[in-house]
């Protein structure tokens, strides 16, 4: 079932068209993925899906209703982590949980997750003494403390370090896992494609493509290698693996081509029969040649 | 809308400028109290506008502007519950610090200092409710035309001192060029504060004072409404 529901949105601030007629839709349960460069219209997109903006035109649908028109009903169902958004300096950790908890008819109890969050022990502290780390932590839990069907996380590990986003993207596991649909707005290609079952790309206010980040990666990976002296008739059988699409062979330099996980058959295929090669590499593609591939520049 | 009112209340709290707003007219009174006759009427209404004008024009703005500027109001508007009603619990809460520092000036002022104290109280605190609603509609219009809440603040203060001078709350009105004095009685402190001497001295507040105070109530909420932005 669709939770979400977007048809041929278009808006324009003044002459610049921000979104020209984006449509897609997010299934119950999935972690969707919103990626692409800053400025092109992804934050724009979600606002309005959140019922803060309104579209100059198309429609969307959020669990069934019009995110305009039901606002409130909205509202009361999704929970939303927003850019660049504060609390006030002084409010202590808890009280900002209890206080949006109060906003909702059937919240959270809000101690728990203050311990899932790894909150507890900064429960009285104020949050202008929190590090990004733990601010973040507790943004993510004042969308959740709603007890939301919807999570919206817009850019949530912008500004963390690289130890601190890695927790984080299991936190966001563990939020899907708990049966709360994930919409994940980022710029950043390894957090896409480590959380999100599905993507949509966003160029100049367009989706350009909707897909899983392995079928936008797309399956044709390239390996490369030279043998070594020794017996070397092992070769012949790699076309026969069913992960291997083409092999060529130039003295002894060999190039591999293949899908999905074929460089782990590939070499399980030499070792096996006691080919020796050297000057391995493998040319494997990225969410960001794909994105090159779709929108013809790079993506930063 | 209750928890609400009570985090803003702590948060209120917590904030030292709602601290200074009670203790700098306090000071003030103390200081030139111990020079004042037994039942003065100048002191004690100028320390009161002073009050007045220091939550209105200085606290209100610098806070709703803050809360704009760091994505509060956005953030709220993502819940059930509007934004709007934030604002409400501020002016409201900004309200009661308003009275409770008048009130703070009022006993002092009347115990230890032997200040005069009006006996005509519905004249008084229909002075303060029109001075007050004026001091609140250019705090909030401070509030919808500040990027920032440090433009905010900036703007406040630099609004405060000119008007408190017009309003001869600076020096005393006779020492001012008479022109001065005259234009200053119709700005939206001097108003306040003129009224309130005269209430003071036992008389009833002129009507074209009062009907000034309504005017730029009316008219500065009304373009702070038509500014404001939640964003």
């Amino acid at each position: 079932m669709a939770v979400i529901e977007v048809t041929d949105l278009r808006k324009k601030y003044a002459d610049l068209t921000v979104l020209d007629g984006v449509s897609f839709s997010v299934e119950e349960g999935e972690i969707f993925g919103i990626l692409g460069p800053n400025g092109t219209g992804k934050t724009t997109t979600v606002e309005c899906v959140e019922g803060l903006r309104r579209p100059d035109g198309g429609s969307i649908r959020v669990l069934g209703l019009d995110p305009v028109k039901d606002a409130r009903k909205v509202r009361e169902q999704i929970g939303v982590q927003l850019q660049q958004t504060q609390l006030p300096e002084n409010i202590k950790v808890w009280e900002a949980l209890d206080m949006y908890a109060s906003f909702y008819d059937d919240p959270r109890d809000w101690r728990e997750l203050l311990e899932e969050w790894g909150l507890a022990d900064k429960r009285d502290a104020r949050f202008g003494k929190l590090s990004g780390g733990q601010q973040q932590r507790l943004f993510i839990a004042l969308a959740l403390v709603g007890n939301p069907k919807v999570a919206f996380l817009d850019e949530l590990t912008t500004g963390l370090d690289p130890q601190a986003r890695r927790t984080t993207w299991e936190l966001v596991k563990r939020v899907r896992a708990s049966g709360v649909t994930v919409v994940l707005v980022s710029h950043f290609m390894d957090e896409v494609e480590e959380l999100c079952d599905r993507v949509a790309v966003f160029n100049r206010g367009k989706v350009v493509a909707i897909d899983t980040p392995a079928g936008l990666v797309g399956g044709e990976h390239r390996m490369r290698f030279t043998l070594m002296a020794g017996d070397t008739s092992g070769v012949a059988g790699l076309e026969n693996l069913p992960e291997v699409i083409e092999v060529s062979r130039e003295g002894n330099r060999v190039i591999v081509t293949g899908r999905g996980d074929f460089a782990t058959a590939v070499t399980a295929h030499l070792a096996r029969h006691h080919v020796l090669v050297g000057d391995l590499r493998l040319d494997k593609r990225t969410l960001d040649d794909a994105f090159a591939a779709l929108t013809g520049r790079s993506f930063e | 809308m209750m928890k609400l009112a009570a985090v803003e209340t702590k948060l209120l709290t917590r904030e030292p400028g709602a601290l200074f707003s009670l203790l700098i007219p306090l000071f003030i009174l103390v200081v030139f109290g111990s020079s004042i006759e037994p039942g003065d009427t100048v002191l004690l209404p100028m320390a009161l506008a002073i009050a007045v004008g220091m939550v209105g024009l200085y606290l209100l703005p610098t806070t709703l502007a803050t809360y704009r500027e760091r994505g509060i109001l956005r953030r709220l508007s993502a819940t059930p519950v509007r934004p709007g009603n934030l604002l409400v619990v501020q002016l409201i809460l900004q309200l009661i610090l308003a009275v409770t520092a008048c009130g703070l000036l009022l006993a002092v002022a009347g115990t230890v200092l032997g200040a005069h104290l009006p006996t005509r109280v519905p004249y008084v605190a229909l002075v303060f409710l029109l001075g007050t609603a004026s001091m609140f509609a250019i705090g909030l219009l401070i509030a919808a035309l500040a990027p920032n809440g440090r433009a905010a603040n900036g703007i406040g203060v630099l609004l405060y001192f000119p008007m408190a001078y017009l309003a001869g709350l600076m020096q005393p009105k006779d020492q001012m060029p008479a022109m001065v004095a005259r234009i200053g009685e119709y700005t939206p402190l001097g108003a306040f504060g003129q009224s309130m001497r005269e209430v003071w001295a036992g008389a009833a507040p002129s009507p074209l004072l009062l009907g000034v105070l309504a005017g730029y109530a009316l008219v500065v909420s009304i373009a702070a409404a038509k500014f404001f932005r939640w964003e």
